[in-house]
């Protein structure tokens, strides 16, 4: 009773919200026919903006506003004088440009995007033109997702450059774009890009009720659609693989996946997510199979090195160490005899000195960045085994698990994996080998209760899927991959026909048939 | 609120309760190797020597050994009395060889073992070795071949094994055979040259149950042994006389390299006793013969038969010897148990190994010569 009373008034209350299209209720403010009643209300509404420019044409009978800072000149000049200057229009008003409204409401929102609005005196009709100015960089290859081989573009801060590069690749029909507007007061246009007919329906569905149930005042970045839509963030997993790669994006949205962009933000949401989808990367499906198979086992492996290696030689010192090899207990010995902390502080000071050094370099200016890493990779750890502060196989361990982590293809699962050490750390310092088994247990418990829109994070290993397997610790060959991924509830799963038949020509019935219409080459 | 209890209690648990049970291995005083040795008045004296890591140095070093004794009543209490000594714990986790001397291994092995079997935390991979005479001088050699004398040794046991010198038994394997009647164990045997500043290997101990007969093989019938075993090593040589005229004396020798054996062991019942047939077919690959020839068929054949004869006769010595110290290596009574338990039942193999025939029988078959005829 309890629960269903509760859920009753959830649902109310995201029908209240405002961005709900069922009740929308916009401000509205008819027209008024006087100009200077007119050009009042709009910049008292805009707060006399020093920005907004009054143009007062035709001896004080109209105007033409338009912010400064957003609108470009040139177009102003391309779109309303020449045309008038031609001699073939009497009045801009009536230049088939324009669009007309007749809300003063609707037409401080034009401004706001950067169009320019004509007003009359004595007509109540508003005409806006188009003359949005627009800085963008160009579409090259972003920095965090590099690849060797394949496409080097990558997604910029322009929503309409993204969805351009998006469409070009995917000339499809039944690619579906939807624009929502979130943000009280950032009002930041996000979209939504699907396959329709590939694509559960479901999905959209629960996508769109998310999305329009968010009603903070301000939506800077994907990243805080992230936060507002996924399914749980207490988790440290990230529920959501962000990337800037249009190709990772295509790949993903034609398996049945939601592309969520944003206004401002190269960074592209990829919903539903599952764990396995952060340890693949374009390159793998860019080189030949057998090599992407073997760096993407190499990629998951670095998974378990970068959350258990610290926590395994920590439990190894500090517990159980009969399972050093004979012939490195004298070498290992000798390293640890003279450290003064425990392994736990130990590696405890190296971690964080590690993520010291890094989040250095980040924040610094390119050149610096590399001074900090020398500094600190070579100086301080030098230093640091010589001091007697560190044994040289924690500088080692905790270095190469620094390494691991960054080998995983997305920098937030990245960031996940080095804050997972921690706990394990903690678990293998107080219990040894016992901790490290019940924190990983914790964590794959974690792992496979985890849900992404409804669908398990854990996929394909949990629940176990047998034929989706072909693409998550291998990569079998392309013409394998027949059946798109399980992960997000496609309703139409077959992704290919038959492709290799003129390799088995003249062996097979079927090849036989079709031996005249292909052509090995 | 009430996960936010269950937290706490759960950091409680796992932060406050005290017992922290860490064993750090940098406070570990590691005990790379140990002897013991009987006492005139009974009691244990066990030498050990401690695994002492090099300091201040920036490359990983293999340490040096520090030896101290202690004599006690058991093996704990001499533990006890070393551990006085020691700062740090003494800890017997990373043991890597136990020697014991030859009047303890006289008496009874298994009462020093008994210690190791009980607690997990020994290494059970450590190798054991008899040592002639006091098993606590093999620690005094300081020998210049690897800095500790542990690993020395550990060495030598090694590459005993390697060449079917010894069976390579450590603390684990020996364990059933200990307490096993049908069948019983030979540990390699050591001799400490102390003027040489030398650890030899000498042969086999042969054991009757937990006790050192003080009859043992050298080295050449230790080989023989452990091929009739059917317990080779990596590799197996032989170096026999094959004839008797020759000069220099070494082209009278012959050495092979076992390349395949096959041991057949028949047991045949009969009349409340048995009878044991043991025929072995050596296949060698003869890597030093001067005199040569080896690509005549009368040649080889004429060898084979000399070799066969010769290691048959050395077989039966084997034979004689074990039977006299009723050391049942070859496992015979533990497959008459299993295939004729009637006649094991009957029988009381403490006494009757002695008695019972066994006919070995070697065939010798000359496969490869190397690239010189």
């Amino acid at each position: 009773m309890g629960y269903r009373r509760r859920k009753s008034r959830r649902d109310k209350l995201i029908e209240e919200q405002p961005g709900n299209e069922a009740d929308v209720k916009e401000p509205s403010q008819p027209s008024f026919s006087q100009l200077s009643q007119n050009i009042e209300y709009l910049t008292k509404a805009l707060k006399h903006s020093n920005d907004l420019k009054i143009r007062i044409l035709q001896d004080g009978q109209a105007a033409l506003l338009f912010f400064e800072t957003l609108s470009d000149q040139e177009k102003l000049q391309a779109n309303i004088f020449t045309p008038i200057e031609s001699g073939n229009f009497d009045s801009i008003s009536k230049l088939p440009n324009g669009k007309k409204t007749d809300d003063l409401e609707e037409a401080l929102k034009v401004l706001l995007r950067g169009h320019a609005l004509y007003i009359e005196e004595g007509n109540k009709s508003l005409v806006y033109f188009t003359v949005t100015t627009t800085y963008n960089r160009n579409v090259k290859e972003p920095d965090n997702e590099k690849v060797v081989r394949g496409s080097h573009e990558g997604f910029v801060e322009n929503i309409m450059i993204n969805i351009n590069l998006i469409r070009k690749r995917l000339e499809h029909r039944d690619l579906t774009i939807k624009y929502f507007r979130v943000g009280k007061k950032t009002n930041t246009n996000i979209a939504i890009a699907y396959m329709d007919g590939i694509t559960n329906p479901e999905l959209v569905k629960e996508i769109k009720k998310r999305i329009k149930s968010v009603t903070a005042d301000t939506i800077l970045s994907p990243g805080f659609m992230e936060e507002f839509i996924e399914d749980n963030p207490m988790s440290p997993f990230p529920q959501t693989l962000s990337t800037e790669r249009p190709d990772r994006v295509i790949a993903n949205v034609m398996s049945g996946k939601v592309a969520l962009l944003a206004e401002g933000s190269p960074t592209v949401l990829i919903l539903p997510s599952t764990f396995f989808m952060f340890y693949q990367s374009p390159d793998d499906y860019n080189s030949r199979w057998v090599s992407g198979t073997f760096i993407r086992i190499i990629r998951l492996m670095s998974f378990l090195i970068a959350i258990g290696l610290p926590a395994m030689y920590i439990a190894i010192i500090g517990f159980h160490f009969e399972v050093i090899p004979d012939d490195l207990v004298s070498p290992v010995k000798s390293a640890i005899e003279q450290i003064a902390y425990p392994p736990f502080v130990e590696a405890f000071i190296m971690v964080i000195i590690i993520e010291l050094i890094r989040e250095a370099g980040i924040r610094l200016p390119q050149p610096v960045g590399q001074t900090i890493g020398i500094v600190g990779g070579l100086v301080i750890g030098d230093a640091v085994i010589r001091a007697g502060l560190i044994s040289n196989l924690m500088v080692i361990v905790v270095a190469l698990t620094a390494i691991a982590s960054f080998v995983v293809p997305s920098h937030e699962l990245s960031t996940t994996l080095r804050f997972l050490t921690f706990p394990l750390i903690i678990l293998a310092s107080t219990l040894g080998f016992i901790g490290i088994v019940f924190g990983i247990m914790f964590i794959l418990i974690h792992l496979v209760k985890l849900e992404s829109f409804g669908n398990p994070y854990f996929a394909p290993v949990s629940p176990l899927r047998i034929k989706d397997l072909k693409d998550t610790f291998v990569r079998l060959p392309l013409f394998k991959l027949t059946n798109r991924p399980n992960d997000a509830n496609p309703i139409n799963e077959k992704s290919m026909g038959e492709s290799r038949e003129w390799k088995r020509s003249g062996k097979s019935k079927k090849s036989r048939q079709t031996k005249g219409t292909t052509q090995p080459k | 609120m009430k996960k936010k209890g269950l937290l706490l209690l759960l950091c409680c648990v796992m932060l406050l309760t005290g017992c922290w049970d860490q064993r750090l291995f940098k406070d570990a005083k590691l005990i790379m190797g140990a002897t013991f040795d009987l006492t005139e008045d009974g009691r244990v004296k066990d030498t050990v020597s401690i695994l002492i890591p090099e300091a201040g140095t920036d490359r990983a070093t293999e340490g040096h050994a520090h030896i101290e004794t202690g004599i006690g009543h058991n093996l704990f209490d001499a533990r006890n009395e070393i551990d006085k000594q020691l700062s740090y714990q003494f800890d017997p986790s990373k043991i890597e060889v136990l020697l014991i001397g030859e009047e303890l291994a006289k008496k009874d092995i298994y009462s020093i073992l008994d210690g190791y079997y009980r607690d997990p935390r020994n290494n059970l991979s450590a190798e054991v070795a008899v040592v002639e005479g006091e098993a606590s001088k093999a620690f005094s050699i300081k020998t210049d071949q690897e800095p500790r004398v542990s690993e020395h040794i550990v060495g030598l046991l090694d590459a005993v094994a390697k060449t079917t010198h010894s069976h390579g038994d450590n603390v684990q394997l020996i364990c059933a055979e200990l307490f096993e009647p049908g069948i019983d164990i030979a540990l390699p045997l050591l001799t400490v040259d102390t003027e040489a500043n030398k650890i030899n290997y000498k042969g086999l101990a042969l054991f009757h149950d937990k006790k050192y007969s003080g009859i043992s093989l050298d080295a050449e019938q230790a080989t023989l042994l452990l091929l009739m075993n059917n317990k080779m090593g990596k590799v197996a040589r032989i170096t026999r006389q094959v004839s008797e005229t020759g000069e220099p004396g070494m082209t009278r020798y012959l050495s092979a390299e076992v390349i395949k054996q096959n041991r057949d062991l028949k047991i045949k019942p009969s009349g409340g006793t048995i009878s044991v047939d043991v025929n072995l077919d050596l296949y060698l690959n003869v890597v030093e013969y001067p005199k040569g020839k080896l690509t005549n068929p009368k040649v080889v054949a004429e060898l084979e038969k000399q070799l066969s004869k010769t290691l048959t006769k050395e077989a039966n010595e084997i034979i004689s010897l074990l039977q006299e110290s009723h050391s049942d290596v070859l496992g015979i009574g533990r497959r008459t148990e299993a295939f004729h338990y009637d006649t094991w039942k009957n029988m009381d193999w403490d006494k009757d190994f002695k008695t019972i025939m066994i006919t070995p029988k070697v065939n010798v078959t000359i496969q490869e010569h190397g690239i010189v005829g």
